[in-house]
């Protein structure tokens, strides 16, 4: 479960570097207070209404857009020879890479004990799940015939389309659908004690039933915790890996092909690393409202935002080195194609969308080496919509001028994407926000069984105190306030 | 079986009484604790769960099943791509790593819901709202003329709430 580490403060201020795994909570002094704040926000509140509503209102243009599309055929969607992958493949690549974080940050920072996870790994395992269900929706809306959605199953049958089990396509299959399952069931395991939690505290008797059934009559005794820390860890221990797979498996989409700037063996750790920075980049744009509008400042900490600030700094490193080593691999290449590629890539007719990438993914971060700036809420949520903008355009980046610029001067082109295809981006995000919208009010938006194991228990004849421990970890008892440890709430 | 519950408020109580009833084998003990916490694994000296194996034991047998299905298709009706041999273990790496992920993973879940006995659809005695937040709870399963013994030693140490339950 959570990684337990030394309290330090969380001030406002400017503070010394801390260690991530020594992230704890300092003014959440009871298992009780736990409950009563993390349970408090899941009351339906006017503001919730209203973006509920835009996201629906988003996802509804969305989906009539694609009513049209299927009326009037792809074309519709700014396909033209020889660019036939646009804005959806580009957009399924996107939501992909946002689903990454919530695994990361749930399995990897656990394995790795990294104390920030603990109170942004819940949201970012619902943003995963929800991501992928976004992503997933792109193979079908780039169908002419959606309805034969089917054909893309790779199982042997009748219709004569005989899976190759050597193509990327099927790779992807085996790859977003074993993360889809195993995410959303790394999610939905997490979540038994917390249900347990809310089925106890709730009075309304049917959505106590309702939270009865999600809880599995789980009990909290000593037998189930023994089982459940251990699958929690072997879970952890399997997604780490798969995290890595599945980003690995769709850069195989297009380093499998001859393409110029696609036929490359960096691909797969540029395409994590990729991936990895935009899904923080995502935790970061939905994490700082929220802890903002559920007042959750003392348990979403500074501390664990400059940490997360901190990942996101390295990333955007990784990804600037990946970019970087891409230039130098085609000048070093003395292939003429790669050379061309890349230079109508930077300085010719994709110039535009180059530029806001390198920007937005590595010259914006690198204001993160400012310790204030990791700080500054209002700078971070910028550079989070910078970072989303700039990944959406890498992915842009990295499709559109192959495909409109190959080998011969007959295979080049240009694309434009049109109304269609920005209504159904517009529309995969209300129904990602919507998914997500409707999570935070119906379940606890942090671990409250994880945060409590944080914490020091009540005893009766405390051999330790907070300060202790903090002088153990050398923080010299710098904790204002230390939370009585035999009187429960600080 | 019989048995009391205590609801204690503070940790080191819980575990004393824990101790207490183990030395003195007064009966079977289940604690009821809102967080994982190893003074109770200590104090109860439960051995390594067996959830393990189950991941052990699908994670092969999915890594195997991932392996074969490409091997099969491919032997079944080939399709020569790029000059590679018709069954190719690396491209087949991929759905043998992602079934092994896939079937050990669930296995892991499922073999933690079977060794936890969940889902669990009929409320069981011991158990209190009040542990899943702020208590911890001592059950004692015990023979009727041992239950008052239990119930002294869950008393001395502090219990907020002793209670018989059948």
């Amino acid at each position: 479960m959570a990684a337990t580490a030394a309290p330090v403060p969380s001030g406002e201020g400017h503070r010394p570097n801390i260690p991530s795994a020594l992230v704890r909570f300092p003014a959440v002094g009871s298992y009780e207070q736990v409950d009563a704040e993390i349970a408090g926000t899941l009351g339906p509140s006017l503001g919730w209404f209203g973006a509920l509503g835009v996201a629906i209102l988003c996802m509804l243009i969305g989906a009539l857009t694609w009513t049209y599309q299927i009326h009037e055929g792809l074309g519709a969607a700014g396909y033209q020879p020889p660019v036939m992958w646009g804005v959806y493949i580009v957009t399924f690549v996107f939501w992909v890479g946002i689903g990454h974080a919530g695994t990361l940050i749930s399995a990897i920072l656990y394995l790795f004990r990294a104390g920030f996870r603990t109170s942004i790994y819940r949201v970012s395992e619902a943003m995963t799940v929800f991501a992928v269900m976004t992503a997933g929706l792109f193979p079908i809306l780039h169908l002419g015939r959606p309805w034969k959605f089917f054909y893309l199953i790779p199982y042997p049958h009748w219709r004569l389309i005989w899976p190759n089990p050597k193509s990327p396509l099927v790779w992807d299959v085996f790859a977003i659908l074993t993360y889809l399952t195993i995410s959303a069931t790394f999610f939905y395991v997490g979540l038994i004690p917390d249900f347990a939690i809310l089925r106890d505290r709730e009075k309304n008797p049917i959505r106590k039933a309702l939270y009865a059934q999600l809880a599995l009559g789980w009990r909290n005794s000593d037998k189930e915790w023994r089982h459940f820390t251990r699958a929690y860890l072997f879970l952890a221990a399997l997604a780490t890996p798969l995290v890595l797979s599945v980003h690995s498996v769709v850069s195989f989409d297009f380093a499998m092909a001859l393409a110029p700037g696609w036929h490359a063996t960096i691909f797969p750790p540029y395409f994590v690393a990729g991936a990895i920075f935009s899904g923080i980049g995502m935790v970061l744009t939905i994490v700082i409202p929220l802890r903002k509008f559920f007042h959750l400042e003392h348990y979403i900490t500074l501390n664990d935002i400059d940490a997360a600030a901190k990942l996101c700094l390295f990333t955007s490193m990784v990804v600037g080195l990946a970019y970087l080593t891409e230039f130098q691999v085609a000048w070093m290449s003395g292939n003429g194609f790669e050379q061309d590629y890349f230079w109508n890539r930077v300085f010719g007719q994709w110039a535009w969308a180059a530029w806001i990438m390198l920007i937005c993914n590595c010259v914006i971060p690198l204001s993160l080496f400012s310790q204030k700036l990791r700080r500054n809420l209002k700078w971070l949520f910028f550079l989070s919509l910078t970072t989303n903008l700039g990944m959406w355009f890498e992915r842009f980046v990295i499709v559109e001028p192959s495909l409109s610029h190959e080998f011969e001067p007959w295979q080049w082109g240009g694309y434009h994407p049109t109304w269609v295809d920005y209504a159904i981006l517009l529309g995969s995000f209300g129904w990602f926000f919507m998914w997500f919208l409707l999570f935070i009010k119906q379940m606890p938006v942090m671990a409250m069984s994880e945060i409590k194991e944080t914490l020091i228990p009540r005893m009766k004849h405390p051999h330790v105190t907070e300060s202790q421990v903090l002088d153990q970890h050398g923080m010299g008892g710098a904790l204002m306030n230390d939370p009585p440890l035999t009187g429960g709430a600080a | 079986m019989q048995g009391v519950l205590g609801a204690f408020h503070e940790i080191d109580s819980a575990v004393e009484a824990v101790e207490e009833i183990k030395q003195s084998r007064l009966g079977e003990v289940t604690v009821f604790t809102p967080t994982p916490r190893h003074e109770f694994e200590e104090a109860i000296g439960h051995g390594p769960s067996r959830v393990r194996l189950f991941t052990l034991v699908f994670g092969l047998m999915g890594v195997s099943f991932g392996y074969w299905i490409p091997v099969w298709i491919s032997d079944y009706w080939p399709i020569v791509v790029g000059g590679k041999a018709i069954a190719t273990w690396v491209p087949f790496t991929i759905p043998g790593f992602e079934l092994m992920v896939l079937i050990g993973g669930l296995a892991t879940v499922f073999a933690m819901f079977a060794l936890s006995h969940i889902p669990r659809v009929v409320p069981t005695i011991g158990y209190d709202p009040r542990f899943s937040s702020g208590h911890f709870g001592v059950w004692v399963a015990a023979p009727p003329e041992r239950l008052d013994e239990v119930a002294a030693v869950l008393a001395k140490h502090g219990a907020e709430e002793v209670r018989r339950e059948r």
